[in-house]
C-alpha cells in the first residue's frame, strides 16, 4: 500500500495550492496530489476573466468593500465571517503568486492591472488578458515542481476511506494499469472541482467536471451543503454551452435582443450588463421565453453579445481568446459580428460542508475550491471570486493538513473497504447492459434544465425528483463495455455518471425544500426571498442508505441583510 | 436539422493488452457542419465502440489534453472542424492517429511522462530575483508592460506536446529538451523577476540547445501560435553572450547544468552562486567535480543524489573533460 502524509485529491488551483502550502508549512511531509488528468489539464486552467482583490491600483478600494460586494452578491447567504478571511487575505495572496511568476496583465506603471466585473463596485478584478486561470494553473504546477510534489496522474479516485472519526486514505484506479490502488494518508484534502456537467448538454464545464469528490465524500457520509444553488453563466456560446468571458461584458460589451434593445436597462437599469450573474441569466431567460429572442434553424435559441463597438484593438489586446473561441467554435469573428450566446451551468455554489478551516467532520478530511462550500458565495458567486476562494482556502487547508499530518499517526486502514470497492467496480463489468450511458446522461441533464434550471417551481422540481430517482434505477444496469485493464475510460465515464447521479438528486431535492427565491435559486412560485425561514444553509447527509435534510444557521457579523437591488 | 456529409473517419487503434502493433479501423459516419473531431471521437465512443480510447477534457481549446493527428498533421481534436479538414484535404477519409515521439498507451492517447520528465529538468518556474521580488507579501514587483510583452506570448503554452511530436531532434537526440520546453526556458529568461535570467540560456545549452535544425515545425503547428523555435534562437543569442560556444570550458558547463538539473539539488542552493557570479564558480567546477567524483560533496550540493544516472552521466562526462 502506497502511504503519503497529505494526500490532496485534485490538481487545479485548489489542489495545488494546497499541496504547495502543505510543503512549505513541513518540507519533511510526503505530499502527494491525485489526478484524474494532467494537472495542467485541470479545469482551472479554463477561467478567463480574472480574480478578485483589492489592490486599490486602479481605483480606492478596501477589502471590506470587497467583502460587503461579496455578501450582497451571495444574497446574504454566505457566512460572513468566511467572507471577511477570504477577503482580508485577497491582496497578500495575490502578490504572493506574483511573486512564484504569475504574469499578471500590468498597468503602464507597472504595477497589476485590474478591469471591472459583475456585481463589483469597482474595477477589482485581476487579470492575465484572457487566460487568468491558465497561468494560475501553469504557475503553480511550475512551483510544485520546484519543491517537489508527487504527482500520481491520470489516477481515478473512486473512494475515500476513514474509521467514523479519522480520514485512513482512499481508494483510486491508476488509469495506466487499469490497477485499483490503496493510498493511505494522514490527512486528505478534497479539490475536485464543481459539477456543473450534471447539466450535460448545456454547460462551460470540462467534460471531467462531474463532481466526484463531493459525491465520494457523501457516499463517506460527509454532508454537503446548499447544494441547491447552481450558478448560470449568462454568456454561453449558442451550441455548445462555451463559455465568453464575463470579461466581454467587463470591457464594455452589449447584450442586444431581437429588438436591437440592449434590454438589460429593464432588469438592472444602473449596472445594465454588469449586474450579476443571476439576474442577467434570468434577464436573457425572460427575453427568450417573451419572443424577444434569435432561432436559428438547429432551433437553437438566443441573444446576442455585442463587442463590435470596442473596436478591433481593444478586442485583440484585452479579448484575443475570446475572439478565437467565437471564430473556432461558432465561426464567428467578434470584430465584426455579434456573438450569439445563452446562459449555460456554471458554477457550483453548494458542495462537500466545511467550516471557515476547510474542515469537515471527519478529522484529517479537508475539501476546498469548488467541491467546497464553506460557503464564501452563498446564493451566488461573483465572478473572480472563485479563482480567489480555490486559492485562499487551497492555501489554508493545505497548512492545517500540514500541520495535522505531523502531529499525527496514519490510521488502521480497513481492508475490507478495498475488497468491497473492487467488487463494486468488478460488478459494472457484469451488468445487463439494458441501458446506454451517453442516453441516460442526456436524459438527466434535460430533467435538470427543465425542473431544476434558472426558473424552478414546486410541480416540476416534484416531477423532476422523481424522473432523477427513476435515471438511478435505470443507472443499475449500465455496464461496462470496455473490458481492458488499459485507460478504460469508459469504466471511468460510468463511474463518473454515477456520481453525476447522486448530485442531481440531492440538488433537486434541496432546491424542492428551500420555497423562496434567494441568489441562483429562483422560485416561480415564491418570487421573495424569506429571511425568516430560509436564512440558512441546507445540509443533506447519507443515513442508512437514505438522504436526510436539516439546516444550518449563516454566520452573519455585522452585515444585516437587505433587498438586493442593482 | 442541420446538413450532413458522409466521412469515414479512419482511427488508428491500439490496445497493449492484444495488439502486438497498432491497425486502422473505419467509423463511416454523418457529420453535421460544425462538428468538432472530438465531437466525432465522442459520438463513436457513445453509439458504436465503447472502446474507443482518446482524451478529451475542456473542449475549448485551453487544456491541451487532446491533440492528434488527422491526415498527419498534428491538431487539438477540439477545435478542429471535420468539414473544414475534408475541403482542405479534398477527401472524405480522415485518417486520426496518435501523437509522434511519444509511446502510444492505448489507441489516441499517448503517454506524456518522457516530455514531462524533460520539462521537469529544466527548471520551468521562476526562481525568484530578491533585487526584484519584495520579500513581503505586502508589496508586488513592479514589471512593465513592455517587458512582459518579451516573454507573455509564451506563456500560453497548454503543454498540448503537439510540437514536441513532431519534432525532428526529439526524436533523434536522447537529450533534447523539445520545443515547449525550450519555450519554458526562455519565458523565464525573459522575466525580469526571475533570479537566473539570462544564465538561464545554459540550462538549454546542456539540453542541447544546438541540436534543433530550425526546421520552424514546431512554429507551424502550434495551436496557440507560439513559435518555440523562436525561443531556441533567442537562447542561442543569450548563451553566446554567457561565453558558451563549444569549448572545454563550455563542456564544464554542461556537466555543471546536468549536475545541478538532475540531482534535485535545491534552487535555494544555486542563488549564492548566483550572487558571487556565475562565472566564478564555472571556472572552479573541474574542483567541484573532481569532489564529486571522489565522493565528497562540497557545498552548495547538500541534498542525496537520487537519480544515479543523471550522476552516472556527471561522471562520465567529466572524466571526458578531464
Ligand atoms: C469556463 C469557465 C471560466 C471560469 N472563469 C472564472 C473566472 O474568470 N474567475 C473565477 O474566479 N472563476 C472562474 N471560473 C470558476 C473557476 O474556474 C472554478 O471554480 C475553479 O477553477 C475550480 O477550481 P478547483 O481547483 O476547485 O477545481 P478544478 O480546477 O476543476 O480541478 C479539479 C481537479 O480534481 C481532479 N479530480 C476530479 N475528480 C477526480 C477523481 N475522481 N480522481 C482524481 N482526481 C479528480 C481533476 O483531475 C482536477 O485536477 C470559471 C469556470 C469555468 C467553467
Ligand atoms: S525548429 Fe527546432 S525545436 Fe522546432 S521542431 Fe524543428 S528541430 Fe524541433
Ligand atoms: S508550444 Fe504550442 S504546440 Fe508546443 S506544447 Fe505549447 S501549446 Fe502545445
Ligand atoms: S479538450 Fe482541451 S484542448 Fe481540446
Amino acid at each position: 500500500m502506497l502511504q503519503l502524509d497529505v494526500a490532496i485529491i485534485g490538481a487545479g488551483g485548489a489542489g495545488l495550492y494546497a499541496a504547495l502550502s502543505a510543503i512549505k508549512k513541513n518540507p519533511s511531509l510526503r505530499v502527494g496530489v491525485i489526478t484524474k488528468v494532467f494537472p495542467t489539464r485541470s479545469h482551472t486552467g479554463a477561467a478567463q476573466g480574472g480574480v478578485n482583490a483589492a489592490l486599490s491600483n486602479v481605483a480606492e478600494d478596501s477589502p471590506e468593500k470587497h467583502t460587503y460586494d461579496t455578501i450582497k452578491g451571495s444574497d446574504f447567504l454566505a457566512d460572513q465571517d468566511a467572507v471577511e478571511l477570504m477577503c482580508h487575505i485577497a491582496p497578500k495572496i495575490i502578490r504572493e503568486m506574483e511573486h512564484m511568476g504569475l504574469p499578471f496583465s500590468r498597468l503602464e506603471n507597472g504595477k497589476i492591472a485590474q478591469r471591472p466585473f459583475g456585481g463589483a463596485s469597482f474595477p477589482r478584478t485581476c487579470y492575465a488578458a484572457d487566460k487568468t486561470g491558465h497561468v494560475m494553473l501553469q504557475t503553480l504546477y511550475e512551483q510544485c515542481i520546484r519543491r517537489n510534489v508527487k504527482f500520481f496522474n491520470e489516477w481515478f479516485v473512486t473512494a475515500l476511506v476513514h474509521d467514523e472519526q479519522k480520514v485512513c486514505g482512499l481508494i483510486a484506479i491508476d488509469m495506466k494499469s487499469g490497477k485499483i490502488e490503496v493510498i493511505r494518508a494522514k490527512a486528505v484534502i478534497l479539490a475536485t472541482g464543481g459539477h456543473a456537467r450534471i447539466y450535460w448538454r448545456r454547460t462551460s464545464n470540462a467534460l471531467g467536471c462531474t463532481g466526484d469528490g463531493t459525491a465520494i465524500a457523501l457516499k463517506a457520509g460527509v454532508p454537503l451543503k446548499d447544494m441547491e444553488f447552481v450558478q448560470f453563466h449568462p454568456t454561453g456560446l449558442r451550441r455548445t454551452g462555451i463559455l465568453v468571458t464575463e470579461g466581454a461584458r467587463g470591457e464594455g460589451g452589449y447584450l442586444i435582443n431581437k429588438d436591437g434593445e440592449r434590454f438589460m436597462k429593464r432588469y438592472a437599469p444602473e449596472k445594465m450588463e454588469l449586474a450579476p450573474r443571476d439576474l442577467v441569466s434570468r434577464a436573457i431567460e425572460t427575453e427568450i421565453a417573451e419572443g424577444r429572442g434569435f432561432r436559428d434553424n438547429e432551433g437553437n435559441e438566443f441573444v446576442y453579445l455585442d463587442l463590435r463597438h470596442l473596436g478591433k484593438k481593444k478586442i485583440m489586446e484585452r479579448l484575443p481568446q475570446i475572439r478565437e473561441l467565437a471564430i473556432d467554435f461558432e465561426g464567428i469573428d467578434p470584430i465584426e459580428e455579434p456573438i450569439p450566446i445563452r446562459p449555460t451551468a456554471h458554477y457550483c455554489m453548494g458542495g462537500v460542508d466545511t467550516d471557515i478551516d476547510g474542515k469537515t467532520i471527519i478529522d484529517g478530511l479537508f475539501a476546498a475550491g469548488e467541491c467546497a462550500c464553506v460557503s464564501v458565495h452563498g446564493a451566488n458567486r461573483l465572478g473572480g471570486n472563485s479563482l480567489l476562494d480555490i486559492v485562499v482556502f487551497g492555501k489554508i487547508t493545505g497548512e492545517l493538513a500540514s500541520e495535522y499530518a505531523t502531529s499525527s499517526q496514519l490510521s488502521e486502514f480497513p481492508i475490507s473497504a478495498l475488497k468491497d470497492e473492487r467488487q463494486k467496480i468488478e460488478s459494472l463489468f457484469e451488468k445487463d447492459g439494458k441501458e446506454k450511458l451517453a442516453d441516460l446522461r442526456n436524459k438527466l441533464s434535460d430533467i435538470l434544465t427543465y425542473g431544476a434550471g434558472i426558473f424552478r417551481e414546486e410541480g416540476r422540481l416534484k416531477e423532476a425528483l422523481d424522473k432523477v430517482k427513476e435515471i438511478k434505477e435505470r443507472a443499475q444496469h449500465l455496464k461496462v463495455e470496455d473490458l481492458s485493464y488499459t485507460f478504460n475510460t469508459n469504466l471511468q465515464q460510468t463511474l463518473e455518471f454515477l456520481n453525476m447521479v447522486e448530485l442531481a438528486e440531492v440538488t433537486v431535492m434541496t432546491a424542492l425544500e428551500r420555497r423562496e427565491s434567494r441568489g441562483a435559486h429562483y422560485r416561480v412560485d415564491y418570487p421573495k426571498r424569506d429571511d425568516k425561514n430560509f436564512l440558512k444553509h441546507s445540509i443533506v447527509t447519507l443515513e442508512n442508505g437514505e438522504y436526510k435534510l436539516s439546516y444550518k444557521p449563516v454566520n452573519i457579523t455585522k452585515y444585516k441583510p437587505e433587498e438586493r437591488k442593482y | 436539422m442541420a446538413e450532413a456529409k458522409k466521412v469515414i473517419l479512419r482511427i488508428s487503434r491500439f490496445n497493449p493488452e492484444f495488439d502486438e502493433k497498432p491497425h486502422f479501423q473505419d467509423f463511416e459516419i454523418e457529420i453535421p457542419k460544425g462538428m468538432t473531431v472530438l465531437e466525432a471521437l465522442y459520438f463513436i465512443k457513445e453509439n458504436i465502440d465503447p472502446t474507443l480510447t482518446f482524451r478529451g477534457f475542456c473542449r475549448s481549446a485551453i487544456c491541451g489534453s487532446c491533440s492528434v493527428k488527422v491526415n498527419g498533421h498534428p491538431k487539438l481534436a477540439c477545435k478542429t472542424q471535420i468539414w473544414q479538414e475534408i475541403e482542405r484535404f479534398g477527401t472524405n477519409i480522415l485518417k486520426i492517429e496518435p501523437l509522434g515521439n511519444m509511446k502510444v498507451i492505448r489507441d489516441l492517447a499517448v503517454d506524456f511522462s518522457e516530455a514531462e520528465e524533460k520539462l521537469k529538468k529544466v527548471k520551468p518556474y521562476l526562481i525568484p530575483d530578491p533585487e526584484v521580488i519584495p520579500d513581503t507579501n505586502d508589496e508586488e514587483s513592479i514589471v512593465y508592460p513592455e517587458e512582459m510583452e518579451k516573454f507573455d506570448k509564451f506563456t500560453d503554452c497548454i503543454l498540448c506536446g503537439t510540437c514536441y511530436s513532431m519534432c525532428p531532434a526529439v526524436m533523434f537526440i536522447d537529450d533534447y529538451a523539445g520545443p515547449f520546453q525550450f519555450g519554458r526556458i526562455f519565458r523565464f529568461a525573459e522575466d525580469p523577476r526571475d533570479g537566473l535570467k539570462k544564465e538561464r540560456s545554459k540550462i538549454a545549452y546542456a539540453f542541447e540547445l544546438w541540436k534543433c535544425i530550425r526546421c520552424e515545425r514546431c512554429a507551424d503547428i502550434c495551436p496557440k501560435h507560439i513559435h518555440p523555435v523562436e525561443a531556441v534562437t533567442h537562447l542561442r543569442a543569450m548563451s553566446i553572450e554567457k561565453g558558451l560556444t563549444l569549448n572545454p570550458g563550455a563542456r564544464h558547463a554542461i556537466a555543471f547544468y546536468k549536475s545541478v538539473t538532475s540531482t534535485g539539488m535545491l534552487n535555494e542552493a544555486i542563488l549564492p552562486i548566483m550572487s558571487k557570479g556565475i562565472k566564478g564558480v564555472l571556472e572552479n567546477m573541474p574542483v567541484a567535480l573532481s569532489f564529486l567524483l571522489k565522493g565528497k560533496m562540497p557545498p552548495p550540493i547538500v541534498k542525496p543524489i537520487e537519480d544515479i544516472e543523471g550522476f552516472k552521466k556527471v561522471v562520465s562526462l567529466s572524466a571526458e573533460v578531464e
